[in-house]
């Protein structure tokens, strides 16, 4: 034990020296990370891989990059700007960010970052069925008429790009149609092959492979080179369509460098003017259209204005102060409401515990327990904006109308029933592994994993009564081998090292 | 261009090289709670960038194939399903390890995925492009129904605690409406936090649910003697017992083929509603649950046979079915090769590179099982002392590597005490996981098929009247026959 101290001792001293020795300017001198907001294998997550392909041509630095799912980019989002503005992370965006960030009302994201490079955009356009009866752009405006309102555009997500595009046209031609959203665009192209909608709105690179999908309009300003009979909006009268466009991007955080800045500007525009770059994005009907930090903003700017117009109209964002429930929405009223809950709980199971009268606390306290849950969970579904033929609440609220009266069942049941007496009663040694994994956890977090898994791993086999200690340091070491090698090296899975230990070595 | 010259290029050394590697991987990758096939198939996307795009998708393909098997070993030695879809093989295996027999689970358990993986493969190969379009045919308010009709199968789960059975998956479809609606954009019951942005991941859920409850139940019933004296006797399933489950295995292949097909579906929904069908139909349905060898293979194989489904849309219309194969569309993309029809025509190479590659790791995978199941049986043998405490972190680890949150951790321990005390009142667990993943497919499905076709679009369209009116029969007759039961015995 206290060999792997001092082992480990020296060689966290090691690391720190490592780092410690970066002085004068000079950059990079360690892998730049590259963040990716989805997991592997989107579009978002090969152009960031592309880049790193592109970009070795240009400089000796390793690029890694790591893909931090969650939120629409959110979790990304806040790790990047955890991390210090030193140019070693950046962040590969697309316009989709924008709308979740004013989505969730996380607007000073925009501010505290540095839109450093417009690297592509891909125009969006209308998509139909070649087999159906509905082709072209004439097509579609002559069958919404005829519909009313009752015509259906798939997609995907509410609130996105595609959909405010929609919302967009459907404006300038004055027509009216629904917008049914899908989980993926993909899924949403297979509805339309099955005929279950007229068009979908996605990037020009969609129809590619499948002959039986056709582009009815574009929005570009010009006809795009490797589609030269897809008809432009303008063509068809309507104009300032060639804004819509999805970009994606490179983004750093706001504070880093003017040297390092520069350093990126110039790598970014070679990269841009590369033209094996060039050739593969423009394959797949994508311009490749590089805009600096100065322009990049501008269009930020715009985009946030749009998003914001388009989703308080869809009532994504709430137009504040609409009913009485609204107050609710703040999140330091619903953590209250949620602590008092559990409380209140907790005062019931000691309560039951004390009275004598009732045995089987278990079989009470769980229904009980569910019935809270679905009242709380019922009273917070009327914060959702309700508009909608079925809003966000109409499913929740099924199943909190099954759940409660289920509940009630089961509750007088287990009132009414005989008590039992509970048969195993080894509790304490539950309690006490269950203080043990709580330890674990905040010791992970600030002593990080592998110092607190192996000091884990030896308390758990003691504390369960095994006494070979040197089978006990065999599997420790063994087991923090292996995590190390598969986990952290092999799978790049970001273990905590705990903030204690970065702060005091990295 | 046809299989046989897909054969040709598979039978190289180094395609059999990356396929017996891809297997090892999945293997390893499926058993571990955490590594989901899916996971399994992303983590290595990155190395498959540099590799040429034909090995880079036999590596991909084999790993997904046999990722599946992988989740069903532990779900038999320990109870903690390595993914979503083994949680119902580990409803007997786990009986079966429970009463010295973990031989009979793994062995069977391997030759229903064997057997369902060829089955998926074959229909894929015979059938794929005029199985896609019926897939594309499917409307939402069909996948409301075959999702309700997923539901229907906590009536044969329950069993004499069908109401607690009944509440669990209500309850796994309410925790499952947190986060923001995928339909309108709204943020539901996040409590302002950003970790429920996206509501609980399934995985942590998972692991909670099934090994941490499953230890806490242990710790409680001071379980501590390990199987050691009667390992050497571990009985396997002999020739006879296999040749007892070949309609059950074909069976169950079928259904898991079909349900893989629907873009979305996927293994674990197969899993569900061909155990419910096996149980159903079994002449000896009240060992399901206790140990039944048909309980494992019916769920082993669909399971199996759903990746072949699976990849029918992915492979003939470029639509991604399951998180695995939306990992494949990127695999192919980063090669400049896009999936759809006219992949059949200009790349049939790869095509028939994946069909054959398909078939040759189901085998590989059988040889390595073989091999595998008399080591993977000495996990039972692990004194329990040293087991419980490694299930604890191969846990968190595995929580935290799904989306590197540190929010998982809690959340995974949360769902393991909140599961050890359903369990202990009779609360049945796997519910929660089916609520979990069905809920969405329900919700997000009813809710476009209202927004499409008004209300009443369940009942005027035929496929999904039958699969409504199949789920009500279905959830009912379990019910009525304990009923009756009772009131005969009373």
């Amino acid at each position: 034990m206290n060999k792997f101290i001092v082992l480990s001792l020296i060689f966290l001293f090691l690391l720190s020296a490592c780092k410690r020795s970066e002085t004068e300017f000079s950059f990079p001198q360690k892998p730049i990370t590259v963040i990716v907001y989805t997991g592997p294998g989107g579009l978002i997550d090969i152009t960031a891989r592309k880049f790193v392909d592109i970009a070795s041509k240009y400089t000796d630095v390793t690029f890694v990059v790591e893909n931090k799912p969650g939120s629409g980019g959110i979790v990304a989002l806040k790790k990047l700007l955890q991390l210090p503005a030193d140019g070693y992370t950046i962040f590969a965006c697309t316009k989709s960010n924008i709308s979740k960030i004013v989505a969730t009302g996380g607007d000073f994201y925009i501010d505290a970052i540095d839109w450093a490079a417009m690297m592509m955009a891909d125009p969006e356009c209308v998509i139909t069925n070649r087999n159906s009866e509905i082709k072209s752009w004439e097509d579609i405006v002559a069958d919404a008429k005829e519909k009313k309102g009752k015509q259906l555009w798939l997609g995907p997500a509410n609130g996105g790009l595609d959909h405010v595009t929609s919302l967009k046209i459907w404006d300038k031609v004055g027509i009216k149609a629904k917008w049914i959203p899908f989980k993926s665009g993909g899924k949403a192209r297979a509805a339309l092959l099955g005929k279950q909608g007229v068009a979908y709105v996605g990037n020009p690179r969609e129809v590619l492979g499948n002959d039986e999908l056709q582009i009815a309009a574009v929005s570009s300003s010009k006809r795009l080179k490797q589609f030269p009979d897809v008809p432009i909006f303008s063509e068809f009268g309507i104009e300032d369509m060639e804004n819509e466009y999805m970009w994606r991007g490179f983004v750093y955080k706001k504070g880093t460098p003017p040297q390092i800045k520069a350093w990126y500007d110039e790598l970014f525009t070679k990269v841009a003017n590369d033209p094996e770059w060039k050739e593969y994005w423009e394959n797949g009907g994508i311009d490749v259209t590089y805009k600096d930090a100065e322009e990049f903003t501008q269009i930020i700017k715009k985009d946030q204005a749009d998003f914001e117009y388009y989703l308080q109209k869809l009532g994504i964002i709430s137009n504040q102060g609409e009913n009485f429930f609204s107050k609710l929405n703040d999140p330091q009223t619903l953590q209250f409401i949620l602590i008092a809950v559990i409380l209140f709980l907790i005062f019931l199971g000691i309560l039951f515990t004390r009275m004598s009268a009732i045995k089987d606390i278990g079989n009470i306290m769980i229904p009980i327990f569910f019935i809270i849950l679905a009242l709380l969970f019922l009273l917070l579904s009327f914060t959702f904006p309700n508009d909608e033929e079925v809003g966000p609440s109409v499913v929740p609220r099924l199943w909190i109308f099954i759940l409660i009266p289920l509940n009630i069942i089961l509750l007088i049941k287990a009132i009414r029933q005989e008590a039992k007496v509970e048969t195993t009663q080894h509790l304490k040694i539950i309690f006490s592994f269950v203080l043990l994994l709580i330890a674990y956890l905040l010791s992970i977090y600030y002593i990080g994993y592998f110092i607190s898994s192996f000091l884990f791993l030896a308390i758990g086999m003691i504390l369960l009564g095994y006494r070979k200690y040197w089978i006990i340091i065999f599997i420790d070491f063994g087991w923090l081998i292996f995590s190390y090698l598969i986990f952290y090296k092999m799978l790049y899975v970001p273990l905590p090292l705990g903030i204690i230990i970065e702060a005091l070595f990295l | 261009m046809n299989l046989g010259q897909g054969f040709s290029f598979v039978l190289g050394w180094q395609p059999i090289l990356f396929i017996v590697m891809g297997v090892i991987m999945g293997i390893l990758a499926g058993a571990m709670p955490g590594l989901s096939p899916s996971m399994g198939v992303a983590l290595l996307v990155p190395f498959t960038y540099a590799m040429s795009p034909t090995l880079a998708l036999i590596l991909l393909v084999s790993i997904y194939i046999s990722a599946n098997y992988g989740g069903s070993i532990t779900a038999v030695t320990i109870n903690a399903p390595g993914t979503p879809s083994a949680v119902v093989t580990s409803f007997d295996g786990y009986e079966l390890t429970k009463q010295n027999k973990p031989g009979m689970g793994l062995g069977v358990s391997l030759i229903s995925s064997t057997i369902g993986g060829f089955v998926g493969t074959i229909i894929l190969i015979l059938f794929s492009v005029q199985l896609a379009k019926i897939a594309v045919k499917f409307h939402p308010a069909e996948y409301f129904a075959l999702a309700i009709f997923g539901l229907t199968t906590v009536a044969t789960l329950g069993g004499k605690n069908w109401l607690k059975a009944f509440v669990a998956a209500i309850f796994g479809l309410l925790i499952n409406t947190i986060g923001i609606d995928p339909i309108s954009g709204v943020s539901r019951f996040t409590f302002g936090s950003v970790h429920l942005y996206d509501g609980f991941s399934l995985i942590p859920a998972l692991i909670g649910l099934f090994a941490l409850s499953e230890i806490f139940r242990q710790l409680e019933e001071q379980n501590f003697k390990s199987k050691k004296a009667e390992l050497g006797k571990t009985r396997w399933p002999s020739i006879l017992e296999y040749w007892k489950l070949k309609f059950t295995i074909l069976r169950s292949s079928l259904i898991g083929t079909i349900i893989g097909i629907f873009p979305g579906a996927g293994a674990t929904i197969a899993a569900f509603i061909s155990y419910d069908v096996a149980k159903r139909t079994s002449k000896e349905s009240k060992k399901f649950g206790k140990g039944s060898l048909e309980g494992v293979a019916s769920a082993e194989a669909a399971n199996s046979s759903s990746v072949g489904g699976a990849l029918v849309p992915l492979l003939t219309l470029g639509i991604p079915g399951s998180a695995s194969t939306a990992v494949l569309i990127g695999a192919l993309m980063i090669h400049d090769l896009t999936p759809g029809p006219q992949l059949f025509q200009n790349n049939p190479n790869i095509i028939y590179g994946i069909f054959a590659s398909l078939l040759v790791a189901n085998l590989v995978m059988l040889v390595l099982g073989l091999f595998g199941s008399r080591l993977w049986v000495k996990v039972t043998a692990i004194p329990k002392k040293i087991l419980y405490p490694l299930i604890f972190t191969v846990s968190i680890i595995g929580s935290f590597a799904v989306r590197y949150s540190f929010f998982d951790i809690i959340a995974c321990l949360g769902f393991g005490i909140f599961g050890w005390i359903l369990r202990r009142y009779k609360y049945p667990v796997a519910p929660i996981v089916l609520g979990i993943v069905l809920g969405n497919i329900a919700e997000t499905n009813f809710r476009r098929a209202v927004m499409m076709g008004g209300y009443n679009i369940f009942f005027t369209r035929p496929i999904s009247l039958i699969l409504i009116l199949l789920a009500l029969i279905s959830f009912g007759w379990p019910i009525l026959q304990t009923k009756i039961i009772k009131s005969n015995k009373s």
